[in-house]
């Protein structure tokens, strides 16, 4: 059993364990007890930990260290992991790995302190300019988020990728018992710049064939599509409605459903723990009787919901009615998201796709 | 007859500049003193966006290709964590000065512990000659086309003073390249900038005032004379700050 | 699943008492979970925690229908008092909470005069710990040895042995004083 611990702090933790060799960042609320625990820890495990200027300068320090094989941890929020998309958008032209931690925060422009779910879009599609796509993964468990963290570097490695773990402002900011993985030692990845010239020239972003290398960046987000998608279903074999939700509402749709579940109702769960590659695997399962999809996020617009009613289309569930419940910034009321959802089975809302 | 010196082997080819641009001068001394210092072989080249893109795959040693005036950053992690690499930040003005105005004074701020050189040339080359901090008053440009004016726009920016006066780095000079011998001396204002990288003193910076024959639409030669005229009274050359080796 | 909210001044160590009460949960082999007010709720001077602990998976770690509140000022009575589960209960410092507390019927009141007690124990700083005693025997949930064992190991941790004593004794006062 492990002891209570902050999302947050275990991610740095997790971070540490996974090998991450240094963490650039610049501080925002609700993630900055990511970057207060590195700034000892890091030192402490002799790694390296360096406070950036600003957001966007900690986004170029991540594309240095990446340019020669470390692992790389950076964590922000909202608009600041916006001011660090020019960064994002070069490392993905130079197939380079990195970890973003973006616990995110609440609205459009300085938005609030409170946390939601309104960067789905965001981290899903890219970030920046080009065609680029993050792998975006979700916790809902303090633990989960310790798992994923240590994940997400191998994946990083793996597809040459950067990783994003979305997570929201409440989990950075909860408390909960989770166990730590094994302490893992790293060495600079060996396909990396080593001052040697050993692999030859690097090529400048321009002066690529860019249709010929966007043909193999369309071969590797298949791969990772295929292998890649994660989730956590309940009861959908049955469900005359499946909802969906991910990080902190899908844990608190789980309860929903599982209450609802013992008195009967035939209502199920997905919760898609990889965001992008959207777990699309996940309606092989569903009841083809369906009679609607429902998601439930923080955020004003159903960000989330574009992709549920996508792929049920893809997934042939094109005439199945898709719904949005919005929860207010903070986390989801079990009662406030009961209530939409009977309206929705009552036939008093429209569906949005 | 005066011997011809010996093209660094880690230059590959003849790097497509425009006739009479500094560029191909510096890149030579950057890489006779990376070859003299013994470093050919553990090296890090900090390429930027602008006219110096133009040097794709003419180097064989290892090249970073920055995001449009970052480099700062980028170089301070690698340089941080491969202490023993002589790492070595080859910048324009407008990359350094004006969009990497924050990176660039940031890593010197940080006495971050690699070397920068920059090309001034007072104006954008790659992009068509447009205006730069570092344009000189009345200066006509793509973007100052009456020529600039300094009550909208400031004078020209002297970051190598503004470095030396603010911040605790190791070692800050200007050079040019109008004579053979002022050629020699900006070699070794670079050479002792990597030195003071390698001797772990601090952070070093040289700046090159360098033609533009192309944007400034005159001939080379009357470009190196407006280089004399013009811009050494107003950015004088010479070694600004020098800590000493350790 | 048992929800709890710690409610009152910054500085009076609500969030301290909820997170002993979620380490204590843990101790005892239950699942918890801590969720602290943040942002613009932290704001003016007032600060909340919630607890939720349970022998299975806990879904929601945020406030839904706390079955006790624990209010240390007046503004978080009045803030907290309507949100109470149906027979549930509000525990307050009476020498704080001085207001009307007859709200509603069918929530319990119960009043200690925690500040009295911490000062009879010359230990301000206290009064968290004493009334997490009063709150730990309301709940019924752990026993006295165990709750005081499950903080003790959690100040222990983070290296403050040495207000094990005064702890221990601030928390049998509160636990005696219901």
């Amino acid at each position: 059993m492990g002891d209570m611990v902050k999302g947050n702090i275990a991610m740095g933790e997790a971070a540490i364990r996974a090998g991450m060799h240094i963490y650039c960042g610049y501080p925002i609320t609700p993630s900055s007890e990511v970057m207060e625990y590195l700034s000892w820890r890091a030192q402490e495990a002799g790694r390296q930990f360096i406070q950036a200027a600003n957001e966007g300068e900690a986004m170029y320090m991540v594309y240095g260290a990446a340019s020669i094989g470390s692992r790389v941890l950076t964590a922000s929020s909202g608009l600041g992991i916006s001011l660090k998309q020019e960064g994002v958008t070069y490392m993905a032209a130079a197939d380079y790995p990195a970890v973003m931690i973006n616990v995110c925060r609440y609205g459009d422009g300085l938005g609030s302190l409170e946390s939601g779910q309104t960067d789905y879009k965001r981290e899903t599609r890219g970030g920046g300019n080009g065609d680029y796509r993050n792998i975006v993964l979700s916790p809902s468990t303090v633990q989960e988020a310790v798992d994923l963290v240590y994940l997400a570097f191998d994946l990083s490695e793996k597809y040459r990728n950067i990783v994003v773990i979305l997570t929201e402002g409440a989990l950075g900011q909860m408390m909960e018992d989770c166990d730590y993985p094994p302490m893992k030692e790293v060495p600079y990845y060996d396909w990396a710049f080593d001052g040697k010239y050993t692999h030859g020239p690097y090529p400048s972003q321009m002066a690529v064939d860019l249709h010929a290398k966007g043909i193999k960046n369309n071969e590797k987000r298949a791969a990772i599509t295929e292998n890649e998608q994660r989730w956590e279903a309940v009861g959908v074999e049955d469900a005359e409605y499946v909802l969906f939700a991910y990080g902190i509402p899908g844990r608190v749709v789980l309860g929903i459903v599982d209450e609802l579940r013992k008195k009967g109702e035939k209502v199920g769960i997905i919760r898609p723990i990889s965001l992008w590659p959207f777990p699309q695997k996940a309606f092989d399962s569903i009841n083809k009787n369906v009679k609607g999809f429902i998601s439930v996020e923080t955020a004003d617009s159903g960000q989330m919901l574009e992709d549920v009613a996508l792929y049920a289309k893809k997934k042939g569930f094109g005439n199945v009615p898709c719904y949005f419940i919005s929860s207010p910034p903070g986390v989801p009321k079990s009662k406030f998201v009961l209530e939409n959802f009977e309206a929705i089975k009552a036939g008093k809302v429209k569906e949005v796709f | 007859m005066a011997k011809g010196k010996k093209v660094p082997e880690k230059i590959l080819r003849q790097v497509p500049f425009c006739p009479g641009c500094g560029h191909g001068i510096i890149v030579r001394l950057m890489m006779e003193c990376i070859e003299e210092l013994g470093y050919n072989d553990n090296v890090l080249i900090g390429k930027p966006v602008g006219c110096a893109s133009l040097l794709d795959n003419a180097l064989a040693v290892d090249t970073f290709t920055g995001a449009h005036g970052r480099n700062g950053a980028s170089m301070t992690t690698i340089k941080r964590l491969k202490p023993d690499m002589l790492v070595v930040s080859y910048q324009g003005d407008g990359d350094a000065y004006n969009i990497g105005f924050s990176e660039t004074m940031n890593a010197a701020y940080r006495n971050e512990k690699f070397t920068v050189i920059t090309i001034n040339n007072g104006n954008f080359g790659m992009t068509g000659g447009q205006m730069a901090w570092t344009s000189m008053p009345g200066q006509v440009t793509a973007t100052s086309v009456n020529g600039r004016n300094v009550e909208l726009s400031g004078m020209p920016i002297r970051v190598p003073e503004m470095i030396a006066s603010s911040f605790d780095t190791a070692y800050v000079a200007r050079g040019s390249l109008f004579t053979p011998a002022e050629i020699k001396k900006t070699k070794s204002y670079i050479k002792k900038a990597m030195q003071a990288q390698i001797d772990g003193v601090g952070h070093s910076l040289v700046e090159v005032l360098s033609p533009c024959p192309t944007n400034w639409g005159l001939t080379p030669l009357a470009s190196m004379e407006r280089i004399v005229n013009e811009l050494v009274p107003y950015f004088p050359l010479g070694e600004i700050k020098n800590k000493g080796g350790k | 699943m048992k929800e709890i909210v710690f409610a009152g001044f910054g500085g009076q160590g609500v969030l301290t008492a909820g997170l002993v009460l979620s380490q204590v949960a843990l101790f005892s082999g239950k699942k918890a979970t801590w969720m602290p007010s943040y942002g613009p709720a932290m704001r003016g001077g007032t600060a909340n925690c919630t607890v939720k602990y349970s022998d299975s998976r806990i879904y929601s770690p945020g406030q839904e229908e706390p079955d006790v509140i624990m209010a240390l000022n007046i503004p978080s009575f009045n803030k907290f008092i309507s949100m109470v589960k149906p027979g549930g209960i509000m525990l307050i410092d009476s020498d704080i909470v001085t207001c009307d507390t007859n709200v509603r019927s069918d929530v319990k009141v119960v009043k200690i005069p925690g500040t009295t007690i911490a000062n009879e124990l010359n230990n301000p700083k206290a009064l968290n710990i004493i009334m997490l005693g009063a709150m730990v025997k309301l709940m019924g949930d752990f026993s006295e040895k165990e709750a005081i064992d499950g903080m003790n190991d959690m100040f222990g941790k983070k290296g403050k042995n040495k207000y094990e004593a005064a702890n221990t004794a601030a928390f049998k006062k509160g636990y005696a004083a219901v």
